[in-house]
C-alpha cells in the first residue's frame, strides 16, 4: 500500500515536474550548450571546444565577475544592517502599522525598477530636485553625485530593500519572546540577547534575506547603468554586450554559466545551512 | 455514393492531418497579417493608422527595437517566421542579414523609380550600399545623419570642434568634461578615428595598439557612460558634461526642437579616411525572408514613401531625422522651419560631405574585445 501510494505520488506530479523542468531548466541548458559551442556561432550543430571560457578567463572578465560579486556582498551587508531595526518594529513593535509599512514598500515594486532609477537620477543630478533648488535658494551648486561607486550600491541597497525586509521581519518573528525576557532575567547585556538570542533565532530568516537580495545584486545592471554611468561594468552589462553588440553567443552564455556556477554554489551552500522548514513555521 | 461512420471519420481524420503534412496549403497567404521589426518611428500611430485605413481588416503590428543588433538576435533565434519587414542600419543589413539570407531582394521594377526622387546623395547614383555585392536591392533607404559627436556650442564653438575634430577627446583640458553614448559598433568606429585609424579597413598590430591607447584614454576621461541619449543631452544641457562621444543629428535633434540650439552635433572638418573625418548613417527597410511572407510588406514599403509619410517616420516621437526622400519638393515641404533647424538641415550637406559611409567594421571581433577589456578598466 504504502509503495503503490509512493508510486501514484510520483505520478501526480510527474506532469508539474515536467512542466518545471521544461520552463527552469531548459533555458540553463540551453545556455549552457552555447557557452561550450565555438565562438560567434548561432547553432548547437557545431563540435563543443570550450573556447569562450578561455577567453573568459584570458581577458580580464574576472574583473566585472569581482565587482559585481564585491557590490551584491556590499549591497547585502548594508542592508542587513539597514533592514534589522525596520524588521525588528516590523515583527515586535508596530503593531497594525506593519500594514501599512508593508503596503508602503510593497507598493514601490509596482513601478518598475528603471523607472524607479531615473527618478533618482532626477533628484540627484546637476540642476536636479536637490543640487537644483539648493543652487537656487543660495547661490551655491555642487556636482551631482552620480556617476560613482557609492551611488551604484546605494541603487542596489534602495531597489533590493522589500528582499532583504520581509525574509527578515519573518526570521524575527519567529524570535520567541520568552526566550528573550528569560535571558534579561539571568542577567543577559543587551548585546548578548542579541547575539546569543536573536541573530541565532533569527538565521533562517538572516540567511533567506542575504541570499535573495544577494543573488538578486550580482546579477544586476540598471544600477551601475543610470545611476552609476557605467563607472563600473558589471558581469550582467557584460554578458548583454556579448550578446548584442558582441554577437557572441557563445562567449555571452559562458559569462552567464560562470556567474550561475558561482551564485548557484553559494546558493546551494546557503540552503544547506537554513532551516526552512523552521522558517515556514513547520516543526520537524 | 454512401457515407459510413467508418469513412466519414477517415475522411476527417485525413482532412485534419492535412495541414500537418502540407503546411503551406493550410495557412492561407498573410493578406491579413503584417509584422514590422524597426527603429522608433515606424511603430507610431502617424505611421501605421493610415496603413491601417487602407487595409481594413489586415493586422498591422510593428515592434521597435533598442539596438541593431538586438533586432538581429530576434530573426537569428527563429523570428524569421514572425516579422516580415526590417528596419536597421544598412551595414548589418550588408554584412550579416543578406549573407546569412534572413532577409531578401525587393523588386527593382517595382522600388527603384522610388530612388529619382530622392536628394543627390541617395537618388543619383541610386545608394550604392542599398545594394548587395551581388548587385541585388536588399532595402529602401529613408532616414539618415550625419553621426559624430555632439557639443554645448556655449562650452565649445562649433568652429573650434569641427576644427579640433576628434581630437577634442584627447585634449587633457577635456578629462572629466565628456560623456560617452555606448552605442559600442559606433564607439569602435570612432575611437578607430580619434586614432587616425580606417575602421573600414583590416587594421595591422601597430594599428590595434593604437586603438587600445585612445580607447584606454578616453575611457578614462569620461565623467559618465550611458547607452541613453536622453541622459546623455540631459548631461550636456545641466552642464554636468560640455560633449559628449559618438552622437550626431539623431540624438541631439530632440533637444535642438525643444528650443535648446546649443547642443549641436559636429562633424570634423577632416580625418583620417581620404581626409574624411565624420561618419553618416542610413538606415535599410528590408523584406525578411519570411517562410509564410505577407504581400502587406512590399506594400508598406511603397506606402512609406509618401510625402506626409516620410515626415511621419523622420519626425517620430523622440528622434528627429532627416530623410533621403526631402529630395522631393513635396516632401520637404511637410518640415517647417523650426524642424529643419533641429535636424541641423542649413549644414547637412556640408556635413554629410565631411563623412565617409557607415559600414561594416572589418576586424569587428579583435576591435570588440579591445573596447571592452579597455572599458572594463
Amino acid at each position: 500500500m504504502r509503495q503503490r501510494e509512493r508510486q501514484l505520488g510520483a505520478l501526480y506530479a510527474l506532469p508539474l515536474g515536467l512542466f518545471l523542468g521544461l520552463t527552469f531548466l531548459a533555458p540553463i541548458l540551453l545556455v549552457a550548450l552555447f557557452s561550450i559551442m565555438p565562438e560567434k556561432v548561432f547553432e548547437l550543430t557545431h563540435m563543443p571546444d570550450f573556447s569562450a571560457y578561455r577567453v573568459v578567463l584570458a581577458q580580464g572578465y574576472w574583473k566585472s565577475v569581482a565587482w559585481s560579486l564585491f557590490l551584491a556582498a556590499l549591497a547585502t551587508a548594508i542592508l542587513l544592517v539597514v533592514c534589522w531595526p525596520l524588521a525588528y518594529a516590523m515583527a515586535k513593535v508596530f503593531k497594525r502599522f506593519t500594514l501599512v509599512l508593508t503596503i508602503g514598500v510593497v507598493m514601490t515594486l509596482f513601478v518598475s525598477e528603471n523607472i524607479r532609477l531615473f527618478g533618482w537620477v532626477l533628484t540627484l543630478m546637476k540642476g536636479g530636485l536637490i543640487e537644483g533648488y539648493f543652487r537656487h535658494w543660495t547661490g551655491i551648486g555642487f556636482d551631482a553625485p552620480l556617476y560613482n561607486v557609492p551611488v551604484i550600491v546605494f541603487g542596489l541597497v534602495y531597489v533590493y530593500l522589500p528582499f532583504m525586509l520581509f525574509p527578515l521581519a519573518q526570521g524575527i518573528s519567529m524570535v520567541p519572546d520568552d526566550a528573550r525576557q528569560a535571558a534579561f532575567d539571568l542577567g543577559a547585556t543587551r548585546w548578548q540577547i542579541l547575539r546569543e538570542i536573536e541573530l541565532p533565532l533569527a538565521m533562517p530568516g538572516i540567511m533567506v534575506g542575504s541570499l535573495l537580495t544577494f543573488v538578486l545584486a550580482a546579477g544586476a545592471m540598471a544600477e551601475s547603468k543610470l545611476l552609476g554611468g557605467r563607472a563600473v561594468i558589471t558581469i550582467a552589462d557584460e554578458v548583454q554586450t556579448a550578446f548584442t553588440y558582441g554577437q557572441n553567443w557563445p562567449l555571452g552564455s559562458a559569462l552567464a554559466m560562470v556567474l550561475i556556477a558561482i551564485i548557484g554554489s553559494l546558493a546551494i551552500w546557503a540552503i544547506s545551512k537554513a532551516d526552512l522548514d523552521a522558517m515556514m513555521g513547520r516543526k520537524s | 455514393m454512401t457515407i459510413s461512420r467508418r469513412s466519414f471519420t477517415l475522411g476527417m481524420g485525413a482532412l485534419g492531418a492535412a495541414p500537418l503534412l502540407r503546411p503551406g496549403l493550410a495557412r492561407a497567404a498573410r493578406t491579413d497579417e503584417l509584422n514590422i521589426l524597426c527603429w522608433e518611428g515606424y511603430n507610431t500611430d502617424d505611421v501605421l493608422g493610415p496603413f491601417r485605413d487602407l487595409n481594413p481588416g489586415a493586422t498591422v503590428r510593428a515592434e521597435s527595437g533598442t539596438s541593431d543588433p538586438d533586432m538581429i538576435n530576434k530573426l537569428r533565434a527563429g523570428e524569421v517566421k514572425v516579422w516580415d519587414l526590417i528596419n536597421l542600419n544598412q551595414p548589418w543589413a550588408r554584412g550579416m542579414l543578406y549573407p546569412e539570407g534572413l532577409i531578401k531582394p525587393l523588386d527593382k521594377e517595382r522600388f527603384m523609380p522610388f530612388f529619382e526622387k530622392m536628394t543627390p546623395e541617395y537618388g543619383s547614383p541610386p545608394y550604392p550600399l542599398a545594394f548587395a555585392e551581388d548587385g541585388e536591392l536588399i532595402g529602401m533607404p529613408q532616414r539618415y545623419g550625419p553621426f559624430s559627436f555632439v557639443v554645448n556650442t556655449d562650452k565649445i564653438s562649433r568652429a573650434t570642434a569641427e576644427e579640433q575634430g576628434w581630437k577634442l577627446f584627447l585634449d587633457p583640458a577635456m578629462a572629466g568634461r565628456y560623456g560617452i553614448l555606448t552605442y559600442d559598433n559606433w564607439n569602435l568606429i570612432h575611437m578607430c578615428l580619434t586614432a587616425d585609424l580606417n575602421p573600414f579597413k583590416p587594421l595591422d598590430e601597430a594599428g590595434f595598439a593604437a586603438f587600445g591607447d585612445v580607447a584606454a584614454q578616453i575611457f578614462a576621461g569620461s565623467k559618465l557612460m550611458s547607452d541613453d541619449l536622453v541622459a546623455m543631452n540631459t548631461a550636456l544641457i545641466n552642464g554636468e558634461i560640455d560633449a559628449y562621444f559618438t552622437g550626431g543629428t539623431y540624438t541631439a535633434s530632440p533637444a535642438r526642437l525643444d528650443g535648446l540650439t546649443n547642443i549641436r552635433g559636429i562633424t570634423p572638418a577632416s580625418g583620417p579616411i581620404d581626409g574624411k573625418g565624420g561618419v553618416v548613417w542610413a538606415e535599410l527597410t528590408s523584406l525578411v525572408n519570411n517562410p509564410d511572407p505577407s504581400p502587406l510588406a512590399p506594400d508598406f514599403l511603397e506606402f512609406v514613401q509618401q510625402p506626409e509619410i516620410c515626415k511621419a517616420v523622420g519626425f517620430a516621437e523622440g528622434t528627429y531625422n532627416p530623410v533621403a526622400q526631402m529630395g522631393d519638393p513635396e516632401v520637404f515641404a511637410q518640415w517647417d522651419e523650426d524642424e529643419l533647424d533641429a535636424i541641423q538641415w542649413d549644414t547637412l550637406e556640408e556635413e554629410s560631405a565631411n563623412s565617409v559611409e557607415y559600414d561594416s567594421v572589418a576586424d569587428y571581433d579583435k576591435l570588440m574585445e579591445i573596447y571592452t577589456s579597455a572599458r572594463r578598466g
